[in-house]
């Protein structure tokens, strides 16, 4: 089963590598080679599937990838997997397809299915990763993934724009649940996630653990971030009505079952870590934290849809309304909770990925995406009109379609949190009605379009190619197919998700059409009766919300502000930073490096040992290190830069002699030689410089003084720490004794220690040639940088 | 010059017994020839170690220089790789013995020699690369 798991995974890379190929030989077909891998891709998950591998708690399979450091790619299958995995594969061959008849002649194809591909595998990856690294190197190949789609017009500046808004958003969300992440590691002491031995599997003790070091609540909040601005949650909602710039197909993809279904995906993981089964309050951290997040964006971005002007604008902001609900669904701490999570992240991805593609169908054969130029269009559109129909009525929430039974289930779990806890918790069931009004509306707006009269500004309206038909009109079956039989979809692939999400439970739930008076049906009946009674004032609501959305009151206003201050900020720093003068970026590096050395003793708290005259320090050490004192004095006094050079060899030389009298001659003749070789470079190049030294002034002289002072500090402290310690078995010795080779006793080859007899070439070569090797790639490299740098830089920006 | 790089030769055979090798011979031989480059200039310098210029004015010094660090390092890689191949660990170094061989007797052959080959090929390489492009700007 490995093999199918590592091939889930990896086949769309693959594919994604032999697109560009793919599209020399297919040309516009190069549509269905990429379904074709997404199939291939949707069929083993099936097998996966089919193997009942994730069922009981998952299986988990790894491969080792740096086993001397514990690292080893982990990949684990179980309900929530699985479910994700169908998405993004079962999606990904529709979209796909429909690529096939919207992307008809566009720039950039070869590119694009690559990409599509690439992203498809990442969705993949993210879903069945099964440590730590693995989840965060295919979350952010999510993020790289998609930047490259949403900024699939290049030449746009719309485009441009918003690639780089989700990048900028996701990939510092990403950072914020890296941290987080090295936060659960380093508590758990290990990097799986779920499964045996994993931090879902010990999340009690992990728990513990983490409170006792006051980091439960930031780590929460850490991950937290990640999964926020991942699945466009206030106030990160911001990105995700500019992502509509990319091509159709991929919004579709993307607000349905990839990239943004990662946050949620996010969540449901890590709740049994965050919500063991043992939790104690009735609204604990994780509720307080995720719940009222969920419902605010629920709310937030429900009021944003209906003020929206632009069908995928519309759709978009409806996208972060549902993920806030599946939020909250994972965010309530009971059963009712998880139920709703698993349920809704099926349902929105079949109506929103049908909803997306209607979207792209009318604006390709309508020519518009204006709300207010578009009505009546079931007379042109049919097919469209009854898929569209299908779907918004589920994204409303209304009996009998799968989106009311989800958001049946939120509305028990609010109003479970509520009863429960009493207070200020009744605020959950409220805002949920809330938000469910405005989905309401937008919905019924989104309907709206195929409705009514026909209006004269509208041209001709051309049929849609079977291609762009076909995809859509599939996910409507399965909207329509959830909807006749909820139970059987929970049954074969919900519950194994309510399994994964809930600590310590591994049975499966069941829904039923409410037949008798519940909260939750009272609050279904608020939501479309004032529903409802709002329709006649939509235009109303949606002047009313647009006029209040200015200035401060837009996220995207602190988007913008927030990234062009640090961009002025940024620019002025590196003014003053980067004088281009090379003194200042000495003095710099080693002022820091200085900082950093002695506040680590300090912290270390390193004791400084007694210095106490070494035994053995004959009249020839004395004298000779007092010459190399008078040579550095001698150096700050040197008029010219020669005779500075030549002071500054005095005190080279005497460090080579001091090297010979303490029987290093190996040290002594590196010493002489670099020593030589430096001042013939010196002398080389000292014709180029001015031939005295300027009048420094008293500022300058103070400040390199300091830092002078600092640098000789720090060497002093670390030579003296570093030469204090004595360990029992002083290397040397076993190096020494080895050192000459055993007369007689060897045979024709000897390995030992490298058969040498000079301890400081053996060390060199054998015991740590390693780092020889290193030492001479960096030469290689310097030397090889200096040709770059020199001979090409008249190649460079400027032509 | 002569006397300087016979030096550095030396130390770099003897490396492996008596102080010496092949960073101290490769920055003895790049000294000796940064100092033929003081006294009589880069072109002179060139002209020794490379041969007359072409016909266009250049030497290709520095494709000389680049084929020399290179190669060391892919000697120096090489005699790390070689006895990955013969089952020990990567840059195990040994010692074999020849007896019998005419005017020296017995002689020793150790493998860090190739390695430190290595070494002085990159060193020189690098550091004459490094002399050659500054010095001609």
């Amino acid at each position: 089963m490995i093999e199918t798991v590592l091939a889930v995974v990896f086949l769309p890379f693959l594919g994604a590598a032999l697109a560009p190929a793919a599209y020399r030989v297919f040309g516009e077909q190069t549509a269905y080679y990429a379904a074709g891998v997404a199939a291939v891709c949707l069929g083993l998950v099936w097998r996966l599937y089919a193997a009942g591998v994730g069922l009981q708690g998952g299986t988990r399979y790894a491969v080792e990838w740096v086993p001397s450091l514990g690292v080893s790619l982990a990949l684990y299958v179980d309900g929530l997997a699985l479910l994700i995995a169908f998405l993004a594969s079962g999606v990904g061959v529709l979209v796909l397809v429909y690529s096939g008849g919207y992307m008809h002649g566009e720039p950039g194809q070869a590119k694009y299915y690559a990409t599509m591909l690439a992203f498809m595998g990442s969705m993949l990856g993210v879903a069945l990763a099964g440590d730590l690294f693995a989840l965060f190197t295919f979350w952010e190949l999510t993020s790289l993934s998609s930047f490259l789609l949403i900024g699939h017009y290049t030449s746009a500046d719309d485009s441009q724009y918003a690639a780089r808004k989700s990048m900028l958003i996701t990939v510092a969300g990403g950072l914020f649940m890296l941290a987080g992440f090295l936060v659960l590691a380093w508590a758990g002491g290990t990097t799986l996630i779920a499964g045996e031995g994993s931090l879902v599997a010990q999340a009690g003790s992990t728990g513990e653990q983490l409170r006792t070091a006051g980091l439960f609540v930031p780590a929460l909040l850490l991950v937290g971030v990640g999964a926020a601005t991942k699945s466009a949650q206030v106030p990160f909602h911001v990105w995700l009505p500019n992502a509509m710039e990319a091509p159709t197909p991929v919004s579709a993809f993307l607000h349905s079952a990839t990239m943004v279904k990662a946050g949620v995906y996010l969540l449901g993981r890590f709740r049994p870590f965050f919500l063991p089964a043992e939790a104690e309050t009735l609204v604990p951290e994780w509720s307080v934290v995720v719940l009222s997040l969920g419902l605010l964006t629920m709310t937030v971005a429900a009021v944003l849809a209906v003020a929206a002007t632009d069908i995928k604008e519309l759709l978009a902001y409806s996208t972060a309304s549902h993920l806030g609900l599946i939020t909250a669904g994972f965010g309530a701490a009971n059963g009712l909770g998880a139920e709703t999570g698993a349920f809704h992240v099926l349902n929105h991805a079949s109506f929103k990925a049908a909803l997306f593609l209607v979207a792209g169908i009318v604006a390709h054969e309508a020519g518009t995406r204006k709300i207010e130029h578009l009505r009546g269009l079931r007379h042109d559109l049919p097919v469209t009109a009854v898929i569209a129909g299908l779907a918004s009525l589920s994204m409303a929430g209304l009996p009998p379609f799968n989106g009311f039974y989800s958001k049946e289930l939120l509305f028990e779990a609010t109003y479970e949190v509520g009863h429960a806890a009493g207070g200020a918790a009744w605020v959950f069931p409220v805002v949920a009605v809330l938000g469910s009004v405005f989905t309401f509306l937008y919905s019924v707006k989104f309907l709206s379009l195929f409705l009514g009269d026909r209006p004269e500004t509208l041209g001709h309206v051309h049929r849609p190619p079977a291609a762009m038909l076909a995809p859509a009109a599939v996910l409507a079956v399965a909207v329509a197919a959830i909807s006749a039989d909820p139970n059987g979809a929970i049954r074969l692939l919900v519950g194994d998700v309510y399994a994964s999400t809930v600590a310590g439970e591994a049975h499966s739930f069941s829904v039923k059409f409410p037949t008798k008076l519940k909260p939750a049906v009272v609050m279904s009946a608020i939501t479309i009766g004032v529903g409802a009674l709002l329709w006649p004032q939509y235009d109303r609501l949606h002047r009313g919300v647009r006029r209040l959305l200015a200035g401060p009151a837009r996220a995207n206003w602190w988007y913008d502000n927030g990234v062009n201050g640090l961009t002025t900020a940024g620019r002025r720093f590196s003014e003053w930073a980067q004088t281009g003068l090379v003194r200042t970026y000495a003095a710099w590096t080693v002022a820091t490096t200085a900082v950093l050395a002695l506040g680590a003793y300090l912290v270390a708290a390193v004791s400084i040992p007694a210095l106490t005259p070494a035994a053995g320090l004959t009249p020839a050490f004395v004298i000779v290190l007092a010459v190399a004192v008078v040579g550095a004095a001698a150096v700050t006094g040197a008029p010219s830069h020669i005779a500075g050079v030549l002071t500054l060899s005095i005190l080279g030389f005497m460090v080579a002699i001091f090297y010979i009298l303490a029987d290093a001659p190996d040290l002594a003749l590196t010493q002489l030689v670099v020593e030589t070789l430096v001042l013939v470079l010196f002398l080389l190049v000292l014709n180029r410089l001015p031939a005295f030294y300027g009048e420094p002034s008293r500022l300058r002289a103070i400040r390199d003084g300091a830092v002078a002072t600092l640098v000789g500090a720090t060497v002093f402290v670390t030579v003296v720490v570093s030469t204090s310690a004595s360990p029992a078995e002083p290397l040397s010795e076993v190096l020494v004794s080895r050192a000459n080779l055993p007369p007689g006793e060897h045979g024709a080859f000897f390995t030992d220690y490298g058969g040498g007899s000079n301890v400081v070439n053996v060390i060199l070569v054998d015991l740590r040639a390693t780092d020889t090797m290193g030492e001479i790639a960096v030469v290689a490299m310097a030397a090889l940088a200096v040709l770059t740098l020199i001979r090409m830089r008249e190649r460079g920006e400027t032509q | 010059m002569p006397i300087i790089v016979v030096t550095a030769l030396a130390l770099l055979f003897q490396g492996h017994n008596r102080p010496g090798g092949g960073f101290i011979g490769a920055v003895l031989t790049a000294t000796a020839a940064v100092l033929v480059y003081v006294t009589f200039g880069l072109d002179y310098l060139q002209g020794l170690l490379i041969g007359p210029p072409t016909a266009d004015g250049s030497h290709g010094a520095t494709e000389w220089y680049r084929w020399l660090f290179a190669g060391g390092l892919a000697v120096a890689a090489g005699s790390g790789i070689v006895p990955m191949a013969a089952g020990s660990g990567f840059l195990t170094q040994g010692v074999a013995f020849v007896h019998g061989l005419p005017l020296y007797g017995e002689l020793e052959v150790a493998s860090a020699l190739a390695f430190d080959l290595g070494v002085y090929g990159t060193v020189v390489g690098g550091l004459l690369t490094i002399v050659s492009e500054v010095g001609s700007e």
